[in-house]
């Protein structure tokens, strides 16, 4: 490294400040830092003109896959980003620590990505801590894993032309869109993306409208699919949220446990009971190694079949596969929840979300023909198998999934039975012991006559 | 002893001059009693309305959720009325005049042969009602299991149902949600024919509204 911790992180605050001012900014710099500094700073600006004398010219290099990797870097978005008092060799090591590359000693690269790949590693050196949570999202677990669409660093920041947190903003086309446009487009419909829009104003009121990081994190990106992350996620935001559902909504505590906000809040959305299995000890849903072979056959026979599985059947296999020397307590719960990414980000106004209980509270309800059941890798993803409700009310479920209640949704023909048996016991009783009192009063008449 | 006039005109005199004797349900029973009826009545109808909201349209189900809660709450309070009645007077006599096991049941076997057909062939009930020993032993029994543990076993259940987060120990204690809702659905079950059949028993008397009338008034007629 060039530059000393001090040094970096004056420049850094300088240029979150005020980031598209950036070239002004240094000589601001340059007046109150010491001499011995500015010296560093001018010689280091010296080295990286050096090698953007010729690396600012349009530049290729033909890799072993045949692409053609760019070689240019445009001066003035480099020395405008958040990067341009960093010294070339900071990021590019290997050319810092040994001679330039020539036609005699060229550098063999295989493909962009897997130079991407190699030079990702250098953001740790000075972004130790957001690298580390990078490491830990799901971004990363799917590099891991091979993809090759997963993004680096440099994907969501660009190689050259960094820039900085203030410059990310859905209305400025934030980077996740290039990967999950369908899901931004449903984000920027939604009133969070319409205020957003609007300059951050909604019922004339201004308001901070969240972007993907406020809810997804911006480097530890998490999957927020199951459990209760995404509850407390809105309630960050909406802390009076229980006060006000306490306020009409019977069981309101309830309700929000076990149903997704964006199941009443994106009006329009497909909704679907899920089930996941759940670690009583641990509190929190069990994910299985992506790499399940036992779980992974089982989907896999399932989706030869007909495409649908009963969840107790899940819960076995992965009740057979769990880790024996451990512990665990394990059982199924549910969830009502959206049916896509997309729709859990269709959050409407307040005006437009579903107040109508039989939305859900009753059999035939369009809703409660989905079922669900969802098994979260340990990568944060979920795969999502179909079942039926069929399944549901076998006597294995109802001893197993001890969560699925909904009242009026709960289809029990026992006890409808029932009802009706208790019903007819009501009308016949009372008429047969009035018909039985006639006929014995008229049998003693006639006796006596 | 005092007879109901069997002119209906001299009914209301005969009211007048009651028997102190046969005042066998005093004020807080009398109210406790149709409370209970009316609120029994809109729990099982609320009730129905919250299980089959795609039968029928008595009302919408947060009405129904909302009017189940109220109404289950005054019947819960109203149930206390009965209770400390019972509790704190010398009226209690009227479940237990007597411990004699052998004797209660030889009564009961009575009691059953007389509803399924002495009644009919217009015998007299072999239960004489007194003030302190006015149910019959088929009554007396069937009133203590309902009062003493079918209705404050609704009553549990329906509130640990009205709050599932709040008694969310106590409801996994015994054995999770649906053991709560099956045992709250099966007592509403229960209680659907047995209002209708009470109802009916209550016409039972010297005319259809005898009984009726003396639960009103609190003096038993037939004597």
């Amino acid at each position: 490294m060039i530059f000393s911790g001090g040094l970096y992180a004056a420049a850094e605050t300088e240029t979150s400040a005020e980031p598209v001012a950036k070239p002004a900014a240094i000589p601001a710099v340059k007046e109150e830092a010491p001499k011995d500094v500015m010296s560093e700073l001018d010689e280091l600006l010296k080295k990286n003109n050096k090698c953007l004398r010729c690396h600012s010219r349009d530049k290729f290099k033909t890799l072993e896959d045949g692409e053609e990797l760019s070689l240019q870097v445009h001066k003035e978005d480099y020395i405008s980003s958040a990067h341009g008092e960093v010294a070339c060799v900071s990021c590019h090591e290997a050319i810092g620590n040994r001679k330039h590359p020539s036609k005699k000693t060229n550098i063999s690269i295989a493909s962009q990505r897997d130079y991407s790949l190699e030079l990702n590693q250098s953001c740790r050196n000075c972004h130790d801590k957001k690298f580390a949570q990078y490491e830990g999202s799901i971004h990363a677990s799917l590099v891991t894993q091979g993809s090759k669409k997963a993004p680096l660093c440099t994907d969501c920041h660009s190689a050259h032309a960094i820039e900085t947190m203030a410059n990310f903003d859905p209305v400025n086309d934030l980077p996740c869109k290039q990967c999950h446009e369908n899901i931004y487009n449903a984000y920027t419909e939604s009133v969070h993306g319409e205020a957003r829009i609007n300059g951050n104003v909604i019922r004339d009121s201004h308001i901070q409208a969240p972007i993907c990081s406020d809810c997804h994190n911006a480097h530890e990106i998490t999957a927020l699919a199951i459990g209760d992350t995404i509850r407390s996620t809105c309630i960050g935001c909406h802390e009076n949220v229980t006060l006000l559902h306490n306020q009409w909504l019977p069981n309101a505590g309830t309700h929000l446990e076990i149903v997704s906000c964006a199941v009443c809040h994106a009006p329009f959305a497909k909704r679907t009971f899920d089930f996941h299995l759940y670690d009583n000890v641990t509190g929190a849903p069990v994910t299985r190694p992506v790499d399940d072979e036992l779980v992974q056959q089982k989907i896999q026979a399932i989706e030869e079949s007909d495409g649908r599985v009963d969840p107790v059947e899940i819960w076995k296999t992965t009740g057979e596969s769990g880790n024996q020397d451990q512990a665990t307590d394990i059982s199924l719960r549910s969830r009502m929840e959206v049916r896509s990414g997309v729709s859990a980000h269709q959050i409407a106004g307040k005006s437009f979300a579903v107040r109508t209980c039989d939305s859900c509270h009753q059999q035939e309800s369009r809703l409660n023909q989905n079922v669900t059941v969802s098994i979260p890798g340990s990568d944060g993803r979920i795969q999502r198998v179909e079942t039926d409700r069929e399944s549901l009310s076998s006597v294995e479920a109802v001893n197993s999934i001890s969560d699925f209640y909904a009242l009026g949704g709960n289809p029990s023909k026992f006890l409808d039975i029932l009802v009706l048996l208790s019903l007819a016991a009501g009308f016949a009783v009372p008429i047969g012991h009035f018909t039985m009192g006639k006929m014995i009063k008229e049998l003693k008449e006639r006796g006596e006559q | 002893m005092s007879q109901i006039p069997s002119d209906p005109k001299q009914t209301d005199a005969w009211i007048k001059t009651r028997n102190p004797e046969l005042y066998i349900n005093p004020l807080p029973v009398r109210i406790w009693h149709w409370l209970n009826a009316l609120g029994f009545v809109m729990l099982i109808l609320t009730g129905t309305q919250i299980r089959y909201v795609n039968l029928f349209n008595l009302m919408s189900f947060e009405t129904a959720i909302k009017t189940h809660n109220w109404v289950a709450f005054a019947v819960i309070a109203n149930y206390f009325v009965w209770l400390g009645f019972y509790l704190f007077s010398d009226k209690i006599t009227v479940y237990h005049p007597e411990l004699n096991m052998r004797k209660f049941f030889d009564k009961a076997f009575k009691q059953i042969m007389y509803y399924s057909y002495g009644i009919f062939r217009g015998e007299k009930s072999p239960h004489n009602v007194v003030p302190h020993d006015k149910f019959n032993p088929m009554q007396s029994i069937t009133y203590q299991i309902i009062m003493l543990m079918v209705v404050p076993m609704q009553f549990l259940t329906g509130i640990m149902m009205w709050d599932m987060k709040r008694f969310e120990g106590l409801i996994n204690m015994v054995g999770g949600i649906h053991v709560v809702g099956t045992v709250h659905v099966m007592i509403y079950i229960f209680f659907i024919s047995f209002t209708m059949i009470h109802a009916y028993m209550g016409a039972l008397g010297k005319t259809p509204a005898t009984h009726f009338r003396e639960m009103f008034t609190g003096y038993e007629e037939e004597h």
